[in-house]
């Protein structure tokens, strides 16, 4: 089934901001802003959170280990070789190799999450609400499925009220986010 | 492995000499036997496969029955009993060009000689070898060899050449003209008989020998003052002082390797019974003799006859005999003279000058002197040379005069080293009948009527009597790989005779030695003899030689007026080329003279003093005559106003390596009192300015006062054994280490170096070469310091440019415990073995370099090109003969890898495998890697350091031993020995 | 907080966010003049000779080149440490001036980090080419093989160096990336060409600019940024343990790690001046690239120059003090004086003396002024590495082995065509991707403009 949205847009910032908090004053749920460049205030206002850095954080944990772990059994267990009068398992010079693979598997796993979890994939289209939103707009989206058309007209006039250069109706047949 | 000694190639082809048609049929049938059965055969594996294939092949190089020398040389289709595939041979011969001799082993690997070792059975050289020798089985391989007789320069078969040179010699001889056969000296003593028989036939014969590099003074002195044209013996290991005027004894004169080996024996410091030999040596050029002298005086060669007149008076006078006229000025004499008289009868003196008037007085001394008893030899002589130049000079005026109707020439190359080239040369046109019998390629050949090349030596029979009653044997160690026929079969032929040189020799020895061997059963004698490659037998001594003062009187009053104006020019033979023989194998020809430390090309050296008055620098073009333009090198040491060239450099016609590198200066050698006189005044040295680089292996001389080399003197050394390496207590007693010590159990390989020992000959350098098939990289390379080897043997001086002090000390992977470059390797291609080698594995290396860099002694060497089948390194490894000579049990290394020395794992490794199937534990010496076997100065010991009884582990207990670089704490496992001078007053 | 009355705005001249797109992404929207043309076509053929020179290197072998028994490295080192150097900057940049929240890094990372790209990219190529036996460089993969398994040497530095270098260009490479997605939604928005909008789009990876992709971006970037730091301190130190961990008189130097690191940023600030410089010029983007930011990097470049003349005299004393005589040999008698005297003073003029130029204003206001003497700083650390790399090995411990290395042509060739590379890199940079983080300028557009106060 369609789904139809109210589209504010704004061209600055302060407006936008605005007009978030009053829509939430009146409980309207808002569905998602698009902002030309990252605003921090939006974050507080929609609650939105990342847990990266903590994943981020276990990906290092699991790496050392692993690395250390793949050292000592190459050159103690698997295969040992005496290199210029050295201990098979000569540790001290263990640790620069350990160091970068570290943040090397760190950095291939946080991406590898980054572009599951926001959906971001070469060639992948999402659903662009409005495209002068990547330009210099800022666009806040309610969806209008569940409210009925006096809401929504109000929701219309709240924004306009904030100063959103203009308020658009659209329908998406299905949404890519 | 066992040495395996065979009695003939008969025996151990199974086949009779000379009829090869039906040996290859024997092998064709044997062949096809073998396919049916590896066809019929149902369960037939791979390796039968490869059987057929690998038979397959040769069959069809034999069925063609090819005459390239590569099937020719592919080794037992059917193979015998005795060779195990993969099993090296050692077969007892014996070396001898004309002007070396030394008796030798030869390794071959399934039928091809890959490496010369010395016969330790042989009193004359033992196990040591020159690089020459060590490199003569490459010469073997050389494409530049004749492969075919010619008549006219066209080829011809022998029958047709041997129908005609017979019939021509019939004519010439019922016309009585004479007959005359030119060789090298001669030294085997059948050939000796067979060509005594061979003029015998005709009314009119003469027999000249010639030498490139003449003892023709030595011979005549000595059978004017003693009646005996020989070269004696010097026994060095009696003497207790030396005095040797411009004689390299121990770089090229005589016979190195014999003499090495006793003047070392007596360099020993703590020897009980013998006091160390005091040396002190006049000359003008730095040469490898100098180098070791414990006083060494610069000498123009003018002055030599002046000192040693006045050496002769101081002698004289104090032991009361007669003086002769003649200044005396020099006070260092007087010192050298009570010297000598204080070590009375057990002294040398000795001169290499082509004078007879110099070796008379030189005989005269040592007659004052008593040195003839102990010393110095005429009974047990030497027999290296025998070559008198007047006689030499007789024949080219008689050529010239067409008074000489038939020439015969073998292993002689007059155009390119007689002095008058031109001159002989149209003799030689005068002359009916020319034939020419030399094994390879020179400047003499083409010019002969007939071309009859003759074996390898290593293709041959022949016996030698180096010294009186000292015999030796040469066998075949090889099939001939070209059509080739003995000098000797084709004197046999030439006289009729149908017997084989090889019969001819045995009824010779038969006849001569057998009887002297008390030995039962001719056959054992012969057996015997042929495995140990020598047999010797006592000589009655005749009374010692009665010294005829006549020549001397003579000598003494001829004032010849000899000119000390200008700058003298000595021409000196090479360490490395010798006569220039052997010019076209690329091993001598990148072997860096162990002085100068340049190859490919020869140099003028000229003094610092000089070089600074003229404003000449090393690489300036110098003209020192009409048509002789060399390169000059500023020589520290040489004596002021004279220039020291090389002989034996600028062939035109020897072969592709030694054509067109340096000049031959032989043209430039002058005749003076019937004598070659190896040297000439020229008046002023032009410099032309001209830059050219030299092929430097090594630029910078001084140690820069570090503790490389660390030396003692003797006076010294009684005292503290330790002198000069206290350092070693104090870096030994710094040593500190983060990780623990790594410990070996069983083995842990080491060498020890004595540098006391080392004279710096590099015949190492070339064994090396020979057995780890490190390749030749050419001028080009050497000159942007490519220079593959792997054992080289640094030089450096101390004190003053005109006066040096020099120091050789052999330098090659020092396998460190605690390696700098096993570290930093990525892909662990270098690493540690248990045994304490540092190991190399060529498959694994990338070639990052990064080994080569951190290797504080830089003896890691990397691939630059492809050194193997490439045209642009035209040498040994680019030519399908030249691979015959590669040994197999040694990687050859591929394009951009790193390689250094292995301690000669191969050998290791083999001994090891023995003893184990033998089931006992290694002796100690019973692995010797292939510097330490050619080293003839027993300089190079290596061993097993675990074990305490092992005579390394004995050399590093020595307080002389020392560590390269110890301070940095590599922990090496070469041990260096510190170099001790005798500046000790010799005392009686 | 931000003084205005001091430093001025950051962009000048009060723009409106869609005029910043409209100016950055310009020289994307048009066709670029002759002169791009010209220098694209001068750098490929620079390059081509590079190709032809690693061609002969690969098909005929290092000897080619002029390194020998003594000396095993020599150019191809001497420019791998060089741009490795210069691939600091983008990093350095984006990295500490975020952590020291100098927000003015915003109009020059993106270039910067792009330089860094390429540059990394290219010294990387060298430890390949300097191989013997390159088409078996993967035997430096720690990877499970039938040969036994043989793992690799982990106590090699140039093991280290091999990791260091890949996890560097990933990490450099993604980071550059993630900033440039909301710039490729932009363009892909913005443009009217339907070619255009399907490659962007395609690269743009569907950004969409919501809350949840910005939140999740700014993570990430956070996240990277942290391990990145660490980078690139540990980068450049592990490339000095190749010299560092090796027993030749004057490398092995506890000094070398930080040395190395600074260097390294030195030279990297370098490139982008010299960069920076002429592309303002070029693409009138004064405004966004202002004085000021040449200026801080001016006085950032002051800075470390001391820092480097510290270095320098610290290695030369403690060589001294040392007491090793090798190490004294090495400074005194073959760098200070002897054989490579030019080089190590050129290296001091260059690195420590010429840079305090910028003390003056006049200099660092100056474009001809920045231009010269950032060109004079990247000659003089091209000179630091030769320094090292060649002198030391020229003349070691044993004066037996002591030789001189000479550069052939091919070596030099493939220097100059990685300099040809590098320019062409950097004009197909300008010409298709946006040469200032347009979302990030214009997150900071306004600041010390007057609308803030």
């Amino acid at each position: 089934m369609n789904r139809s949205f109210k589209i504010g847009i704004f061209d600055e910032e302060g407006k936008f901001i605005s007009s978030i908090k009053s829509l939430q004053e009146k409980e309207f749920k808002i569905y998602d802003v698009f902002t030309p460049y990252p605003v921090h205030e939006v974050f507080h206002l929609l609650k939105r959170k990342s847990r990266l850095p903590t994943a981020a954080y276990f990906f290092g944990l699991f790496a050392i280990i692993a690395v250390l772990a793949f050292l000592y059994y190459t050159s103690v267990i698997n295969w040992p070789i005496v290199y210029g009068g050295k201990p098979f398992n000569s540790f001290p010079s263990f640790i620069v190799v350990t160091i970068v693979l570290t943040i090397f598997t760190v950095t291939i796993a946080s991406l590898a999450i980054f572009s599951a979890r926001s959906k971001l994939i070469p060639g992948r289209e999402n659903t662009i609400f409005d495209h002068r939103a990547t330009d210099d707009k800022f666009v806040i989206v309610v969806n209008t499925d569940t409210i009925d058309n006096s809401k929504s007209e109000q929701i219309a006039i709240l924004m306009k009220e904030q100063g959103a250069v203009e308020v658009i109706e659209k329908e998406f047949e299905n949404i890519n986010a | 492995m066992m040495k395996k000694y065979w009695k003939s190639v008969e025996e151990f082809q199974g086949i009779t000499a000379g009829d090869d048609r039906n040996n290859e049929d024997k092998y064709k049938n044997e062949l096809l036997e073998l396919f049916k059965k590896d066809f019929l055969s149902k369960n037939s594996s791979r390796r039968d496969f490869l059987k057929v294939f690998g038979f397959s092949l040769s069959s069809a190089a034999l069925i063609a029955s090819c005459k390239r020398p590569v099937q020719k040389a592919i080794p037992y289709v059917i193979h015998p009993p005795e060779i195990t595939p993969g099993k090296a041979l050692f077969y007892a011969t014996s070396y001898y060009d004309g002007h070396e001799y030394s008796g030798i082993l030869v390794k071959t690997r399934d039928g091809r000689p890959i490496k010369i070792e010395g016969n330790i059975l042989s009193s004359f050289n033992g196990e040591g070898t020159t690089a020459r020798v060590q490199a003569s089985v490459l010469s073997l391989y050389d494409d530049a060899r004749l492969k075919f007789p010619t008549s006219d320069n066209s080829p011809a078969s022998w029958n047709t050449i041997d129908e005609q040179i017979t019939n021509d010699l019939a004519k010439i001889n019922s016309a009585e003209g004479e007959i005359v056969l030119l060789t090298s000296t001669v030294i085997s003593p059948s050939t000796i008989k067979l060509i005594n028989e061979f003029g015998a036939r005709f009314r009119n014969f003469r027999w000249v020998q010639y030498d490139a590099i003449s003892y023709s003074a030595v011979l005549e002195a000595n059978l004017m003052c003693f009646g005996k044209a020989v070269i004696p013996d010097y026994h060095f290991h009696n003497a207790g002082f030396v005095v040797s005027v411009n004689a390299d004894f121990l770089g090229a004169w005589v016979s190195p390797v014999h003499f090495i080996q006793k003047y070392v024996s007596r360099r020993i410091p703590d020897n009980k019974e013998k006091n160390m030999l005091r040396h002190i040596h006049f000359e003008s050029g730095l040469s490898l003799t100098g180098s070791n002298a414990d006083k060494r005086i610069r000498i123009k060669p003018s002055e030599e006859r002046l000192i040693l007149t006045e050496l002769y008076n101081r002698i004289a006078a104090k032991t009361g005999e007669e003086e002769f006229p003649g200044v005396a000025g020099r006070t260092d004499l007087a010192e050298i003279a009570d010297n000598l008289l204080a070590s009375k009868g057990k002294s040398i003196v000795l001169s290499g000058t082509n004078d007879v008037e110099i070796q008379i007085i030189v005989n005269g001394i040592n007659t004052l002197l008593g040195n003839y008893t102990d010393c110095i030899d005429l009974n047990r002589n030497l027999n290296i040379a025998a070559g008198i130049d007047s006689r030499t000079e007789e024949l080219v005026a008689d050529l010239n005069s067409g008074k000489v109707k038939a020439l015969f020439m073998y292993n002689v190359n007059p155009v390119y080293d007689y002095p008058d080239s031109e001159k002989f040369l149209s003799g030689l046109k005068k002359t009916e009948l020319t034939v020419n019998m030399t094994g390879s390629l020179n400047e003499t050949v083409g010019k002969a009527k007939y071309e009859c090349p003759v074996h390898h030596f290593l293709e041959s029979w022949d016996d030698a009597e180096i010294i009186p009653g000292q015999l030796s044997l040469s066998q075949p160690c090889i099939n001939p790989l070209f059509n080739t026929r003995s000098f000797q079969d084709s004197l046999l032929k030439w006289s009729g005779s149908s017997i084989s040189w090889h019969d001819y020799m045995m009824t010779n020895w038969e006849k001569e030695y057998f009887p002297k061997a008390k030995m039962s059963g001719f056959q054992n004698f012969w057996d015997r003899s042929l495995g140990n490659g020598v047999f010797s037998y006592n000589i009655s001594d005749s009374k010692p030689a009665i010294f005829n003062k006549e020549g001397l009187i003579r000598a003494m009053n001829s004032r010849e007026k000899t000119g000390t104006d200008g700058f003298e020019v000595i021409l000196n033979e090479s360490v490395t080329l010798g006569t220039g023989m052997h010019a076209n194998n690329p091993w001598l020809m990148e072997l860096p003279d162990p002085v100068s430390r340049h190859c490919w090309d020869n140099i003028a050296a000229v003094s610092p003093a000089d070089a600074l008055k003229l404003g000449i620098q090393t690489g300036h073009l110098i003209k020192l005559a009409d048509g002789l333009i060399l390169p000059a090198f500023i020589q520290p040491g040489q004596a002021e106003g004279t220039v020291s060239v090389a002989l034996g450099y600028g062939h035109t016609n020897s072969g592709p390596v030694a054509n067109k590198v340096g000049v031959n200066v032989y043209t430039f050698i002058r005749i003076i009192g019937g004598n070659r006189v190896y040297g000439f005044i020229t008046n002023e040295l032009e410099n032309t300015l001209k830059q050219s680089q030299l092929a430097l292996t090594q630029v910078h001389h001084s140690m820069e006062g570090r503790p490389i080399v660390r030396e003692t003197v003797l006076s010294k050394y009684r005292n503290n054994p330790a002198s000069g390496n206290e350092l070693h207590e104090e870096y030994e007693s710094k040593h500190r280490t983060l990780y623990p010590e790594v410990n070996y159990d069983g083995f842990h390989w080491g060498l020890a170096i004595d540098l006391n020992l080392c004279v710096g000959c590099n015949s190492c350098v070339i064994a090396c070469q020979a057995e780890n098939n490190i390749p030749v990289v050419g001028r080009e390379e050497v000159k942007r310091r490519r220079i593959m080897h792997w054992m080289k043997i640094d030089r450096y001086y101390s004190d003053t440019p005109d006066d040096p002090k020099v120091y050789f000390q052999p330098l090659t992977c020092q396998h460190c415990d605690n390696a700098p470059c096993e570290n930093v390797c990525p892909v662990s291609a270098t690493n540690h073995s248990s045994e304490g080698l540092n190991q190399m594995s060529y498959n694994r290396c990338i070639g990052t370099k990064y080994c080569i860099n951190n290797c504080p002694y830089k003896v890691r060497r990397f691939n630059w090109y492809r050194y193997t089948n490439n045209k642009a390194f035209d040498f040994n490894a680019a030519s399908d003969l030249g691979k015959m000579v590669l040994n197999p049990d040694v990687t050859v290394r591929e394009r951009g890898v790193v390689e250094k020395c292995s301690f000669c794992v191969q050998r290791i490794q083999e001994k090891k495998l023995q003893a184990k199937l033998e089931n006992r534990t290694l002796k100690d010496n019973e692995i010797k890697t292939a510097c330490m076997q050619a080293c003839p100065s027993g300089a190079i010991i290596f061993g097993n350091l675990k074990d305490r009884s092992s005579k390394v582990s004995g050399l590093f207990e020595n307080p002389r031993r020392y560590h390269l670089l110890e301070e940095l704490h590599t922990l090496p496992s070469i041990g260096y020995l510190t170099k001790v001078w005798n500046d000790e007053e010799s005392k009686s | 907080m931000y003084n205005r009355k001091i430093r001025g705005p950051l962009i000048e001249g009060d723009k409106t966010f869609s005029q910043i797109s409209k100016e950055i992404l310009a020289p994307m929207e048009t066709t670029p003049g002759l002169w791009w043309y010209i220098t694209f076509g001068i750098s490929s053929i620079a390059a081509l000779f590079g190709f032809y020179a690693i061609y002969i290197t690969v098909s005929q072998g290092i000897g080619t080149w002029g390194v020998n028994n003594s000396v095993g490295w020599g150019w191809e080192i001497v420019n791998f440490v060089w741009w490795i150097g210069i691939g600091h900057a983008g990093t350095a940049f984006s990295i500490f001036l975020l952590i020291m929240r100098q927000r003015w890094r915003t109009s020059i990372n993106r270039a910067a980090e792009a330089m860094t790209v390429i540059a990394v990219m290219l010294a990387a190529l060298f430890p390949a080419l300097h191989m013997g036996r390159v088409w078996l460089a993967f035997y430096i993969f720690p990877y499970p093989n039938t040969r036994g398994p043989l793992w690799v040497n982990f106590n090699s530095p140039l093991f280290w160096d091999f990791v260091a270098i890949t996890a560097y260009l990933l990490i450099s490479f993604s980071f550059w990336y993630l900033g440039m997605l909301p710039d490729f939604a932009t363009i892909r928005d913005r443009t009217k060409s339907k070619i255009k909008k399907a490659i962007y789009g395609f690269f743009g990876m569907g950004w969409t600019g919501s809350s949840q992709h910005w939140i999740r971006f700014e993570s990430l970037s956070f996240v990277l940024g942290g391990i990145a730091a660490v980078l690139v301190v540990s980068v450049h130190s592990i490339v000095s343990t190749d010299f560092a961990v090796g027993i030749e008189p004057g490398w092995h130097t506890t000094l070398f790690p930080p040395y190395f690191v600074v260097g390294a940023i030195f030279s990297g600030f370098a490139m982008v001046m010299t960069l920076m410089v002429i592309v303002r010029k070029i693409y009138k983007l004064t405004d966004y690239i202002t004085d000021n930011h040449m200026d801080a990097i001016a006085r950032i470049l002051v800075f470390i120059s001391l820092i480097m003349g510290t270095a320098y005299s610290t290695e030369v004393f403690i060589a001294w003090y040392s007491g090793n005589e090798y190490e004294m040999f090495t400074f005194f008698r073959n760098r200070i004086t002897g054989d490579y005297t030019f080089q190590f003073w050129g290296m001091i003029v260059c690195n420590a003396l010429i840079p305090q130029l910028f003390w003056f204003r006049k200099v660092r206001r100056s474009w001809v002024g920045l231009l010269v003497v950032s060109l004079f700083i990247n000659l003089g650390m091209w000179f630091e590495r030769f320094n090292i790399v060649v002198t030391s090995l020229s003349k070691d411990f044993l004066p037996s082995n002591w030789v001189s290395y000479n550069p052939t042509y091919i070596e030099i060739g493939v220097y100059v065509g990685t300099l040809g590379l590098f320019a062409a890199g950097v004009l197909l940079f300008f010409r298709y991707i946006p040469i200032i983080a347009v979302s990030e300028v214009k997150s900071v557009a306004h600041i010390g403009n007057k609308k803030e106060d």
